[in-house]
């Protein structure tokens, strides 16, 4: 009974996600074969070599942009997650050690951003980057995405700094150490798993945007990922088991990502959700 | 001291949230004209950033007076209370199979975090490979089973359309509830399971006395948590509807999108998002005096 149950809820998670790596190696006449094959009767990478720029083929403009927009879904996740790391993880640390004026209210702003729907923010993005020429800019997107995860970093942060003994930073000072010194050499040493937890989901986070791109960037060669497999899952002229192969490749890094590090991510999502 | 620490992250989320938000704010009170670049303006060292004409409530009184709102408010508010049911009960059922011992255990918490890890266009297009009219797997194999005469349009027709919008959803965000039930569920002290056994509990007993007065900060947080969410889903909506066909699956935070971004009507799309905006105020708040603190897991 509970194998059974087992075997269910595992086939509901996976199988939809095998199934999109089974389509993105068929070909699309054996997708629309009927009666439906069991087994995939042919096994082809084509639709890989297509994505790569390894073989030519009638829409093979729309293939190429996917590489291009991986590499800048990359610049962005790394560049917006090194500033999460530096200023949210500093922000989290003050929140979990000191007491100043305004640390309620300043708490609750930032519950509130964490809620927020981030395209009622896009407008005023819009119009400012316009004002800026920072449209179809890299560092348009770095900016604009870090209103949605640098909230969350600084929970994430808070609650795990919250875990560490106060007593650690207060020995530290006994030794001599100021604030900083001990912020960086003692506790941020010992705080690898809280860092990798906020890291690794400010990197999910980036890598599988797609509103504010698809509106901010809107130049060729300028947005990231999610928009441009938006946009040939849109064209008729183009298979779906090509659109499936450059989804599967897209999905991968940031499901290699939460799977390398799932027991911190888990851990610092949990108690970034339930503690004040 | 304190400031020093903080101030970079506040000062940052100040320019990129509290800004914005405000700006906004003041958007959906005036006639925002994209193409004028006469006119009012906010200007600050070189940079000029437009403010338009003050024009009171006059979007938010035009946008309230559209039916076209009040039918994507009443959508959308079926589409949260179905997509919070729906991820509340599969994510609590998926944690109480996840809670109980057998081998593989650890594998199944890793595969629980497949779904959600997903881009949600990534989740869209998965579901298209299988609900397709033509190529999709599961008419496939209901076809082949001879369960159906004819494929399932599942993208046809609008009740449908909404419906299977919920459930698709539903799969990439209830491994997170699954998550936070599990979380919950380890807090929960053995001897309480215990004793209830010595008194003759049964299984489903020990589930409606034990486990689930413990996890009650935990379901008000899940039921928050998806509220939210649920009303501002906007991107499986344009991988999968459109918000169509017609506008039966155009939901609040897609008209906004659609206002906004198509046909480029700050003024009265600002307002529209505000809407959602002060709803999701609204939410925090819940959540601030329901769950936060009420809850210690254990380490």
């Amino acid at each position: 009974m509970l194998c059974a149950t087992v075997v269910a809820v595992a086939l509901w998670l996976v199988a939809p996600f095998v199934w999109l790596f089974v389509t993105s190696i068929s070909y699309q006449k054996n997708l629309l074969a009927r009666p439906f094959p069991l087994v995939p009767p042919e096994v082809t990478f084509d639709n890989y070599r297509m994505i790569l720029g390894l073989v030519r083929f009638h829409a093979e403009g729309q293939a190429a942009k996917i590489l291009a927009s991986m590499w800048n879904s990359l610049v962005i996740g790394l560049v917006v997650t090194a500033v999460n790391l530096v200023v949210g993880t500093t922000a989290g640390y003050a929140y979990a050690r000191f007491s100043f004026p305004g640390k309620t209210l300043s708490l609750f702003a930032l519950l509130f951003t964490r809620m927020l729907p981030t395209i009622v923010l896009i407008p005023a993005f819009f119009l400012v980057f316009r004002a800026l020429g920072l449209q179809n800019t890299l560092t348009g997107l770095v900016i604009a995405y870090c209103s949605f995860t640098l909230p969350f970093t600084v929970w994430i942060m808070k609650a795990y700094f919250e875990t560490i003994p106060a007593d650690l930073d207060k020995s530290a000072l006994v030794d001599g150490c100021n604030r900083f010194q001990a912020y960086c050499r003692v506790v941020l040493p010992v705080s690898g798993p809280g860092l990798v937890a906020g890291g690794a989901f400010t990197f999910m986070l980036c890598w599988n945007e797609f509103v504010v791109a698809q509106i901010l960037n809107t130049r060729p060669g300028t947005t990231t990922l999610p928009p441009v497999i938006a946009g040939m899952n849109g064209q008729i002229n183009i298979d779906y088991s090509v659109i499936a192969a450059s989804g599967f490749l897209g999905a991968l890094p940031a499901v290699v990502l939460v799977l390398m590090f799932q027991k911190y991510m888990v851990q610092g999502l949990t108690a970034g959700s339930v503690k004040g | 001291m304190a400031w020093l620490f903080a101030g970079p992250a506040l000062l940052g989320i100040a320019l990129v949230v509290a800004f914005p938000l405000v700006y906004s704010l003041w958007l959906s009170f005036t006639d925002v004209n994209l193409l004028r670049t006469t006119g009012p303006a906010l200007e600050l060292g070189g940079l000029r950033i437009p403010l338009f004409r003050w024009i009171g409530w006059r979007n938010y009184v035009q946008v309230l007076a559209d039916p076209l709102y009040w039918d994507s408010l009443w959508r959308t508010l079926y589409f949260v209370a179905a997509f919070v049911a729906e991820a509340a009960v599969v994510g609590l059922a998926m944690a109480l199979v996840l809670n109980e011992r057998f081998a593989g255990r650890p594998l199944m918490r890793s595969l629980l975090l497949v779904p959600w890890s997903l881009s949600r266009i990534v989740v869209g297009l998965l579901w298209i490979g299988i609900l397709d009219f033509e190529f999709g797997a599961l008419n496939g194999l209901l076809l082949r089973a001879g369960l159906i005469d004819g494929a399932i349009a599942f993208f046809k027709e609008g009740w449908t359309a909404l419906n299977v919008l919920v459930s698709v959803y539903m799969w990439n965000q209830a491994p997170f509830a699954t998550l936070l039930f599990l979380a919950g569920m380890q807090s929960i002290s053995e001897d309480l399971y215990a004793a209830a056994e010595v008194d003759g509990a049964g299984y489903w007993r020990r589930l409606w006395y034990v486990t689930l007065p413990a996890l009650r900060p935990i379901v008000f947080l899940v039921l928050v948590l998806a509220t939210v969410n649920g009303f501002l889903m906007l991107d499986l909506i344009y991988v999968l509807t459109m918000g169509g066909p017609g506008y039966d699956t155009t939901t609040v935070s897609w008209h906004g999108f659609k206002t906004s971004f198509t046909f480029f009507k700050f003024g009265p799309g600002t307002a529209i998002l505000y809407t959602l905006t002060a709803l999701c105020l609204l939410l925090t708040i819940v959540y601030h005096k329901l769950v936060l603190g009420r809850f210690e897991p254990e380490a």
